[in-house]
C-alpha cells in the first residue's frame, strides 16, 4: 500500500512539475498565445489552402483533420521537451540516480501533456464551430470526446518515443519539427489517405493520428460510436506500441548512459 | 543606415553572410526552418493542388519558398542579435569600428539567401517527383522581383531583430506569428479568399508585396503595372525599414550601454 501511495505521489508530482517546468519561461498571456493563437492560425492556413485546392464544400474535411492534428503540438513538442528537458536542465542525473519507479516517472511526463493536448483539440474544434462554420449538430459529442482523448494518448505515445531520442541527440528540435510537419502529410489531416502513394499510405497506418482523424470525420458526418470503434481501438493500439518502445528505449538508454558515463554528454 | 554605408562595407557584408551560412549549416533547427520545412510545405501543397496543373505547382514552389523566407526572418534573423549574446560575441561586435547594423545586415543576407535554396529544391521536386513541366513565365522580371524581395526581407529583418532584443515579451510570440503571415501575405493561396477587412493588414507587410511580385512574374498572373507597383512597394518598405532600423539600433545600443545590459537577456 505504501509503495502504491509513493508511486501515485511520484506520478502526480512528476506530471505537474514537468509541465510547469516546460512553460516556466512564459507568462500566462504568452502561454495562451502559443496554446490558442498558434493552433488557430495553423488551422486557418490549412483550411484556406485546402478549400483553395479543392472547394469550399470540403471545408469540414480540413477543419476536422487540422483540429485533431493540434494534438501533436503537445504530443510531440510537449512530450519531447518534457523528457529531453531533464537532460538540458541537468536534472537527468538526479532522476536516474533515484530509486523511483521508472514506469511511473515515464507516465508522469505524459499525463499533463495528454490533458493539455486534448484541451488544445477541444479549443481547435471550438474555433472550427465559432469561426469556420463547422457543423456538429449530427455529431455524438461523447464519442468525439473519446476520439479526441484516444488520439491525444496515441500521439503522446509517439512523443514519448521522440523524447527518448531527445536523450541521445543534440538536434532535438530538428527531429521534433520533422516529425510534426511530416504528420501533416502522413496523417491524412490535409490529404485523403487514398490519394497518397502506396508507400506513404503504408507509413500512415503505423502512425498515430491517422485513424483518430478518420474516426472524427466519420463522427462529424453522423456516424455512431460503434462504427468508429475499430478505428479507435487501432489508434489506441498504435499509441500503446509507441509507448512500449519508448519505455524500453528509456530503460536501455539509462543503462547505456550509466555504463558509458555519457548521461549529460551532448 | 543608408546606401552609402552599405556600399562602403559591402565586403564585410558578404563575409558576414558567408560566415553566417557556414555556422548555421551545423544547426539542425535552422536547417529545418530554412530548408526542410518549406520543402515539406511544398510537398503538402503539391499533393493538395495536384489536379490544378503546372501554374498551381509553380505557385506552390514559389509560395513554399516564401514561407521559408518568412520563417527564417522570424526565427533566425529575429534572434540574430540574441544569438551573439548567447555566444558571448556581442560585445566585440558592438565595439568594432564597423557599424553593428551592417553586421546584422550581412547576417540577414545569409539567412535570406540560404532560404532561397528551398525554392530551388521545391522546383526540382515539382518537376521530378510530380512530373510538372515548370516554366517561369517572365524570367527577367522574376529575377528582379527576387532581388527586391531579398532587400525587402533583409530590411524587415533589421527592424525585427532590435525589437525582439528590446522586448523579450514580443519574442515569446514568435511561434504565433509564423502562420498568420503565411495567410495574410497570400504565399500559398490568394488573399482574395480572406475577408476583405484583412486586406489593409496584408498591404502593410513587405512579404505580401514580395508574394505579389514573385507569383505575378512566375505564373504570368499579374500585369506589368501590377508588378511595377509591387516593386515600388518593396522599395518603399525597404527604405522605410532601413530608416526605422537605424533608429532602433541606435536606441538599442544606447540603452544597452546606459543600463550596462549588453550581454544580458
Amino acid at each position: 500500500m505504501k509503495t502504491l501511495t509513493n508511486n501515485l505521489r511520484l506520478f502526480w508530482q512528476g506530471a505537474l512539475l514537468s509541465y510547469v517546468a516546460l512553460f516556466h519561461w512564459m507568462r500566462p498571456i504568452q502561454y495562451m498565445a502559443s496554446k490558442i493563437l498558434m493552433p488557430l492560425a495553423q488551422m486557418f492556413f490549412f483550411v484556406y489552402l485546402g478549400t483553395f485546392a479543392t472547394s469550399a464544400d470540403n471545408r469540414t474535411f480540413y477543419i476536422v483533420g487540422n483540429a485533431l492534428q493540434i494534438a501533436a503540438v503537445s504530443g510531440i513538442y510537449g512530450m519531447t521537451m518534457s523528457i529531453g528537458g531533464d537532460r538540458d536542465n541537468g536534472t537527468l542525473g538526479y532522476i536516474f540516480g533515484t530509486p523511483a519507479n521508472r514506469l511511473v516517472v515515464f507516465m508522469g511526463r505524459a499525463f499533463m501533456n495528454i490533458m493539455d493536448g486534448a484541451l488544445g483539440v477541444v479549443i481547435a474544434f471550438t474555433w472550427g464551430v465559432v469561426l469556420m462554420g463547422l457543423d456538429l449538430s449530427n455529431t455524438s459529442i461523447p464519442a468525439l470526446a473519446l476520439t479526441i482523448l484516444i488520439t491525444t494518448i496515441s500521439t503522446c505515445g509517439l512523443g514519448l518515443l521522440m523524447g527518448c531520442l531527445a536523450l541521445i541527440t543534440v538536434n532535438v528540435m530538428f527531429v521534433n519539427n520533422f516529425v510534426y510537419f511530416m504528420l501533416l502529410i502522413f496523417s491524412g489531416a490535409n490529404i485523403p489517405i487514398a490519394q497518397l502513394p502506396a508507400w506513404i499510405q503504408a507509413i500512415s497506418y503505423v502512425l498515430p493520428l491517422t485513424r483518430g482523424i478518420a474516426a472524427a470525420r466519420l463522427l462529424v458526418g453522423g456516424a455512431g460510436l460503434l462504427e468508429v470503434t475499430p478505428l479507435l481501438l487501432g489508434e489506441l493500439a498504435v499509441g500503446f506500441v509507441y509507448f512500449l518502445v519508448g519505455y524500453i528505449l528509456f530503460t536501455v538508454f539509462e543503462v547505456v548512459a550509466k555504463r558509458r558515463g555519457t548521461l549529460d554528454v551532448f | 543606415m543608408n546606401l552609402r554605408t552599405l556600399v562602403k562595407y559591402w565586403r564585410t557584408i558578404l563575409i558576414v553572410a558567408e560566415m553566417n551560412i557556414r555556422q548555421q549549416l551545423m544547426d539542425g533547427f535552422i536547417v529545418f526552418t530554412v530548408l526542410f520545412q518549406p520543402i515539406i510545405i511544398a510537398l503538402l501543397g503539391l499533393f493538395m493542388l495536384k489536379d490544378k496543373g503546372a501554374d498551381a505547382a509553380m505557385f506552390v514552389v514559389v509560395g513554399s519558398g516564401l514561407t521559408g523566407l518568412w520563417s527564417s526572418l522570424l526565427f533566425i534573423s529575429g534572434g540574430s542579435i540574441n544569438f551573439e549574446r548567447w555566444t558571448g560575441t556581442l560585445e566585440p561586435l558592438v565595439a568594432v569600428p564597423t557599424p553593428f547594423e551592417v553586421i546584422v545586415f550581412g547576417k540577414n543576407l545569409g539567412n535570406v539567401v540560404q532560404s532561397l535554396v528551398s525554392m530551388v529544391v521545391g522546383y526540382f521536386i515539382a518537376a521530378l517527383a510530380f512530373g510538372y513541366k515548370l516554366e517561369i513565365q517572365q524570367p527577367l522580371l522574376f529575377a528582379v522581383s527576387i532581388l527586391l524581395a531579398i532587400i525587402a526581407f533583409i530590411s524587415f529583418g533589421l527592424v525585427i531583430a532590435p525589437v525582439f532584443v528590446m522586448n523579450p515579451n514580443v519574442r515569446a510570440w514568435q511561434n504565433a506569428m509564423e502562420f498568420p503571415v503565411y495567410i495574410l501575405c497570400g504565399f500559398l493561396f490568394p488573399v482574395l479568399l480572406l475577408p476583405a477587412w484583412t486586406n489593409p493588414v496584408s498591404w502593410l507587410l513587405p512579404p505580401y508585396w514580395a508574394a505579389v511580385a514573385l507569383h505575378g512574374t512566375s505564373t504570368e498572373g499579374a500585369s506589368l503595372n501590377q508588378i511595377l507597383f509591387a516593386w515600388g512597394m518593396l522599395l518603399l518598405f525597404s527604405v522605410m525599414d532601413l530608416f526605422i532600423a537605424s533608429r532602433l539600433f541606435k536606441l538599442m545600443l544606447y540603452k544597452a550601454r546606459a543600463d550596462a545590459t549588453l550581454g544580458m537577456e
